[in-house]
């Protein structure tokens, strides 16, 4: 399960100095240590560089050890895919790195960075209708969640959950889906014909990026360390 | 089977780059076809089915990582360029929550577009044999089936980089720098083809609902503001 609501809040309530770094700086972090990720021929530096991105959001007030447990989401998929290569332990450690890294540096993007100041960056350099579809998908998400939150209550409370029965529950499950999509959809139009009202006229939010600021050294050297580490490891 | 929870560094660069590239020129010309569209009836529809896929994407039905997609019913939906377009949005998203890599949002919007345009053909082409929802169950299992071939493809021309292993013999490991095909082969079309069953029956009864509920939203009219007799993009 994608835990995307709790992700939104740690990025809108903390203040620590990754939250007040910009949002290009953790950008150009994320790019750093994906430079690394790709370019590693060695399991030890990526593993020196994770830890040193664990002391980093420790040190910064972020859900370090959630983060953790989250990153580690994405080597289930780097095992499965593994699985398939013919390799050793050395292979494995180095495949999971790769993958746990770059996922964790993603991690600290967004657990201290607001949705919205991310999209705003990246619509700059997306044409008007992505960058619409972007806010209008993000924005439908957190009202669909709520509604499928309240439609899976509802369809237990009214016995529409029967253990065993897989075709009863796929049934009231698909329905439940056609459902939400329906009212997604009249959910999504009045909001936008709300947000065309009050003076939408194609673009969602500023575009404007956000000029460099002091607590930037923090996910500027992290993630320069991080590559230089893999560069220079022989 | 067919998004890939590949992460970074794992696929060699100049796979994922052409993977870029190919989503690039597939969403120019999608964007093109859009151009004149209808903005206050489609974003909405947009944001709501893109939302939508990620919900579904959310919910992890087998013990091994896989969810459905929607990408069929996207497609339907929306029709083939929206579609693509909405298969781009819904993968930056997830590579924005740490579900698959950076570098390989590319090849999954190309995976996830796929669905969408090839699931939008096949239920209009079908319009005339079967109902409903068989016409979009069958949709699905082809669409799934194709894509997951073009997944295996994907696997097969990554081979992984050989310098990756260069250091192997440093270290002891006793491996060749080459991917078992048909290991993975046989893991997506065996594991695949329980979701594709499961997908198919639950897209076939997602829209099978939305035709008797708002059938009007099976009827997806790109330019139709623009002018009455303006062209169409496939109605049901």
């Amino acid at each position: 399960m994608i835990d995307v609501a709790r992700i939104d809040h740690w990025a809108a309530s903390g203040s620590g100095p990754l939250h007040r770094a910009s949002t290009l700086s953790k950008i150009l972090f994320l790019l750093l240590v994906v430079a690394a990720a790709v370019t590693a021929r060695h399991p030890a530096p990526l593993a020196a560089g994770y830890l040193l991105l664990l002391a980093a959001a420790a040190a910064a007030g972020l859900p370090w050890l959630r983060m953790v447990a989250l990153s580690f989401y994405a080597a289930l998929f780097a095992v499965l895919y593994g699985i398939s290569l013919r390799g050793g332990a050395w292979m494995y450690a180095l495949m999971i790195l790769k993958a746990i890294t770059p996922a964790y540096a993603m991690l600290t993007l967004i657990v201290s960075t607001p949705y919205p100041k991310i999209f705003s960056l990246i619509s700059a350099l997306l044409p008007e209708i992505l960058a619409a579809g972007l806010y209008m998908t993000y924005r439908t998400f957190f009202i669909l969640l709520d509604m499928m939150d309240n439609f899976i209550a509802a369809i237990r409370l009214r016995g529409g959950f029967s253990p065993g029965s897989l075709y009863k529950n796929s049934a009231n499950i698909s329905k439940g889906i056609g459902m939400l999509l329906v009212r997604a959809v009249e959910r999504a139009t009045r909001l936008y014909a709300v947000m065309a009202v009050r003076g939408y006229s194609g673009k969602m939010a500023e575009t404007r990026a956000e000029g460099f600021r002091g607590p930037d050294w923090l996910p500027l050297g992290a993630g320069v360390f991080v590559l230089m580490l893999v560069i220079l490891w022989k | 089977m067919t998004h890939m929870h590949i992460p970074d560094g794992i696929l060699p660069v100049w796979l994922w780059v052409s993977g870029f590239i190919v989503m690039a020129i597939a969403l120019g010309i999608g964007l093109f076809r859009l151009r004149s569209m209808d903005m206050k009836k489609k974003i909405p529809l947009l944001g709501a089915v893109s939302a939508a896929m990620l919900v579904a994407m959310s919910l992890e039905i087998l013990p091994i990582a896989y969810h459905i997609n929607l990408s069929v019913v996207a497609g339907i939906l929306l029709g083939p360029a929206l579609g693509f377009v909405a298969a781009f949005i819904a993968n930056l998203i997830l590579a924005l929550v740490g579900h698959g890599g950076i570098t390989v949002i590319g090849l999954n919007t190309i995976l996830l577009g796929s669905e969408a345009v090839l699931g939008h053909t096949l239920f209009y082409l079908f319009k005339k044999i079967l109902p409903v929802f068989w016409r979009a169950a069958a949709a699905t299992v082809i669409t799934l089936f194709v894509t997951t071939i073009m997944l295996i493809g994907i696997v097969a021309a990554s081979d992984l980089n050989p310098e990756f292993f260069t250091h192997a013999a440093e270290h002891g490991a006793a491996f060749k720098g080459q991917i078992s095909v048909s290991t993975f082969a046989i893991m997506a079309l065996s594991l695949g083809s329980i979701g594709w069953i499961v997908e198919a029956a639950i897209t076939g009864a997602v829209v099978r609902f939305i035709s008797q509920v708002k059938p009007d939203l099976l009827v997806h009219v790109l330019h139709g503001n623009k002018a009455q007799g303006g062209p169409r993009e496939g109605t049901q």
